[in-house]
C-alpha cells in the first residue's frame, strides 16, 4: 500500500494522488453497492445503473466534501495524540484525555469562553433587530422607498470584514478619526474608542448588527408575506388597531421561522466571528477579545507554534459543544410543535 | 341631518389619514435614519480619498472635496503589491467561482432524484458538515498534507460545496417540472446533455444568484487566505488591505518609493485603497439585487 502511494505522490504530487484516491473510493463504493444491490434488490440495481452518469455529476461535490469536510475529521483523532507532523498521525504517540484535562485546568480557557459568551450573548440580545426591522418595512406604503431602504440595508452583508474593521477605524481612531474630529472641533477632548476596555463589546456587536441586520431581515419578510391577508382584515373589523394586529397575527405567524434562525443561532454561541475579533484585537483590549478562535490560530496555525493537539482539543471541544447545542434548541422548538431544522 | 352625518364620517376619515400619514412618516425616518448609517461612511471615504493632500491636513472637513486629487489612487494602483494582490485576488475569485457553481449544481441535480439510490444516505451526509466542522488545525494539517500550501486552491476548494448552497439548489431542481426531463429522455437525451442543455438553462436566475454569492465569497476571503497562505507575495487583496489599514507606516505594504512617501497622507491612502477593495462589489450588487430578494431566499426558509 505504501508502496503505491509513493509511486503515486511522486508522479502526481500529494493534491492530485489523494483525488486519485478519494475518487477511485468512491468508485469503489459504488461498484460494492451495486453488487449488493443486485443480489439483494434488482429494482435499486437497475436504478443505479440507470443513474449511472448522475452519480459522475454529483463526484466533484461529494470529492470536495470528503476532501475537506471529512478527511480532516478523521484528524481529530490528534485530539488524544501527542502529535508530530514528523511522524504523523499513525506513529505519534496516543495520550488520551490528557489535553482535555490541561484544557479545563486552564485558567485562560474560562478566560476565553468568558469572553465568548459576553460575546455572543451580547449579540444575542440584537436577535429581534431583522425582525423589527421587518416589521418596518412591512409597513412602510411607497414601494419605491421600500426597495430603496432594502437595498441599501442589504448592503453591508456583502462586505467584508476588512471593509467593516476599516470602516470602523477610519470613524474611531483616535488620531484621524471623524468622531475624534468632530469631538475636537467641539472643544471636547478626544477619546481612544478602539482601545477603550469598556466599550470594545459594544463596537463588535453595534458592527454586527450593522452588517447583518439588512441581510437577516429578509427571510422574515418572506415568511410575513406569506402571511393570509384575510386575517388582518377580519381584525380590523374587530376593531383591532395596527399594533394589536402586529402583535396578534404578524408575530405569531412568523414565529416558526423566528425558531429556525434561533436554532441557527444557538449552534455559533460558542464561537464569535473570527475575521471580525482578529481585526479589532490589540494589545490593550487583547483581554477581553481572547477566545478560542484566536488562540487556536495564534498556537496552531502562525509559523513556529508547536501545540497542534491541544489547539485540535479546544476546536474539538467547540465543534461538540455547538453540535450539542443545535440538537437540544431543535428539540426542543419541535417539542413545542414547531418544525425544526433536522 | 345626512349632510351632516357624511362630513362627520369624513372629517373621522380625514383624522385616520393624518395619523396614518404621520405614522408613515416616522416609520419612514427611521428606516431613512438606518440607511443613512450604511451609507455615510461609504460617502465620507470616498470623499476623502479624493481630496488633496494639502486641503485634508488643514483639518477642515467638507462634504466634497475642496480640491480634487487622484494621487492617492495612482500611488495604491501602481505599488507592487496592489498588483501581486490583485493578482491573487482575481485568480480566486475567477477560477473559485465557475468550480463552485458547477460543484454544488452537480451534486445538488444528483441529489435531486427521489429513487436514486443511496440519496438520503449521502444527503445526510452533506447535512452533517453544517451540524460538525472538524476546525482549524485539522483542516490545516489535511491542507498540508494535500500540498496546498501557498497555493491560491487551498482558498478556492475547501468553501466550495457548502450544505446550505447544495439544499437550496436541491429543492430548486426537484420543483422543476418533471415532464421536460422524461419527454427529453425519451428522445434519447443523456444525463450530461439533459443537465447542461434543460436543467441548467432553466434555473439561470438560481443559477446567476449563487454565482454572485460564490464571486463575492472570494473576493471577500481573508480568513482562509491567512491560514493557508503564508507567502506574502502571493495573499489577496482583503488582506492587503487589512495590513495597509492596521500598520502605522504604510510605505512598506505599498511598496512605494520613499521620496513619494510623504506627499499623500496616509489616511487619504488608506481610504483610497478600501474604495479600490470595495468597488467590485459595489459594482456587481445592482445586479445580484434583482435576484436575491425572492425566490432563493424564500426557498431556503421551506427547504
Amino acid at each position: 500500500m505504501t508502496a503505491i502511494w509513493e509511486g503515486l505522490t511522486s508522479a502526481l504530487g500529494n493534491f492530485f494522488s489523494y483525488i486519485v484516491v478519494a475518487v477511485s473510493a468512491l468508485v469503489l463504493l459504488y461498484i460494492i453497492l451495486y453488487v449488493l444491490f443486485l443480489k439483494f434488490r434488482h429494482d435499486a440495481a437497475k436504478r443505479m445503473r440507470r443513474y449511472r452518469l448522475l452519480y459522475i455529476l454529483g463526484i466533484p461535490g461529494m470529492l470536495i466534501l470528503l476532501l475537506f469536510n471529512y478527511l480532516p475529521m478523521g484528524s481529530l483523532f490528534m485530539a488524544f495524540e501527542d502529535y508530530d507532523p514528523w511522524k504523523g498521525l499513525g506513529a505519534s504517540p496516543f495520550v488520551g484525555f490528557k489535553h482535555f484535562a490541561r484544557l479545563f485546568a486552564d485558567a485562560k480557557f474560562y478566560q476565553m469562553l468568558r469572553n465568548t459568551l459576553t460575546i455572543s450573548l451580547l449579540s444575542l440580545v440584537t436577535f429581534p433587530a431583522p425582525i423589527i426591522l421587518a416589521l418596518l418595512l412591512n409597513e412602510v406604503r411607497s414601494s419605491a422607498f421600500k426597495k430603496t431602504i432594502q437595498t441599501t440595508v442589504y448592503l453591508p452583508h456583502f462586505l467584508s470584514w476588512t471593509i467593516v474593521v476599516s470602516l470602523t477605524f477610519f470613524l474611531l481612531s483616535s488620531e484621524q478619526g471623524l468622531v475624534n474630529k468632530l469631538i475636537i472641533s467641539m472643544g471636547g477632548t478626544k477619546r481612544a474608542f478602539l482601545f477603550d476596555k469598556s466599550i470594545i463589546y459594544l463596537i463588535i456587536v453595534i458592527q454586527g448588527v450593522w452588517k447583518g441586520v439588512g441581510w437577516g431581515s429578509i427571510v422574515y419578510l418572506a415568511a410575513i408575506a406569506g402571511i393570509d391577508q384575510g386575517l388582518y382584515e377580519a381584525a380590523k373589523i374587530d376593531g383591532a388597531n395596527k399594533f394589536q394586529s402586529i402583535i396578534h397575527i404578524t408575530l405569531p405567524c412568523i414565529l416558526p421561522t423566528v425558531a429556525v434562525m434561533l436554532i441557527l443561532k444557538m449552534g455559533s454561541i460558542i464561537s464569535v466571528d473570527f475575521e471580525q475579533v482578529l481585526l479589532m484585537t490589540n494589545a490593550l483590549v487583547k483581554e477581553k477579545l481572547d477566545v478560542f478562535e484566536v488562540y487556536i490560530y495564534e498556537n496552531g496555525v502562525k509559523s513556529g507554534s508547536t501545540e497542534f493537539s491541544y489547539t485540535t482539543a479546544i476546536g474539538m471541544f467547540k465543534s461538540v459543544i455547538s453540535t450539542i447545542l443545535v440538537l437540544t434548541t431543535n428539540r426542543i422548538v419541535s417539542s413545542n410543535g414547531m418544525k425544526g431544522i433536522i | 341631518m345626512t349632510t351632516q352625518a357624511v362630513n362627520k364620517k369624513d372629517s373621522h376619515k380625514l383624522g385616520m389619514r393624518a395619523s396614518e400619514n404621520i405614522y408613515q412618516t416616522i416609520i419612514c425616518f427611521l428606516l431613512a435614519l438606518l440607511a443613512a448609517t450604511m451609507v455615510l461612511p461609504f460617502l465620507y471615504v470616498i470623499v476623502i480619498s479624493f481630496t488633496d493632500a494639502s486641503v485634508y491636513e488643514s483639518g477642515t472637513f467638507y462634504l466634497w472635496p475642496q480640491k480634487w486629487s487622484t494621487e492617492a489612487y495612482s500611488l495604491i494602483l501602481k505599488g507592487q503589491g496592489f498588483l501581486n494582490a490583485l493578482k491573487a485576488t482575481v485568480f480566486i475569485t475567477f477560477v473559485g467561482t465557475p468550480i463552485n457553481v458547477i460543484a454544488n449544481a452537480g451534486l445538488a441535480y444528483m441529489l435531486s432524484k427521489d429513487d436514486l439510490p443511496g440519496r438520503k444516505m449521502i444527503n445526510r451526509l452533506v447535512m452533517f458538515t453544517m451540524l460538525f466542522g472538524a476546525g482549524m488545525i485539522p483542516n490545516f494539517i489535511i491542507m498540508r498534507n494535500l500540498g496546498l500550501i501557498n497555493s491560491w486552491f487551498a482558498n478556492i476548494l475547501p468553501s466550495t460545496c457548502g450544505a446550505w448552497t447544495v439544499m437550496v439548489m436541491k429543492s430548486f431542481f426537484s420543483e422543476l417540472p418533471r415532464d421536460l426531463e422524461e419527454a427529453a429522455e425519451i428522445d434519447g437525451c443523456g444525463t450530461f446533455r439533459m443537465f447542461v442543455q434543460i436543467i441548467l438553462p432553466l434555473s439561470l436566475a438560481m443559477l446567476a444568484t449563487f454565482t454572485l454569492f460564490a464571486f463575492v465569497s472570494y473576493w471577500n476571503c481573508y480568513f482562509s487566505a491567512i491560514i493557508y497562505l503564508t507567502d506574502t507575495s502571493k495573499q489577496p487583496l482583503q488582506v492587503y488591505l487589512s495590513k495597509i489599514v492596521l500598520s502605522t507606516d504604510i510605505s512598506e505594504v505599498v511598496d512605494m518609493d520613499s521620496d513619494l512617501k510623504n506627499k499623500v497622507p496616509q489616511e487619504v491612502m488608506r481610504m483610497a485603497c478600501l474604495v479600490v477593495v470595495v468597488l467590485p462589489i459595489l459594482v456587481i450588487y445592482p445586479f445580484m439585487q434583482k435576484y436575491f430578494a425572492k425566490g432563493v431566499m424564500v426557498g431556503a426558509v421551506k427547504g
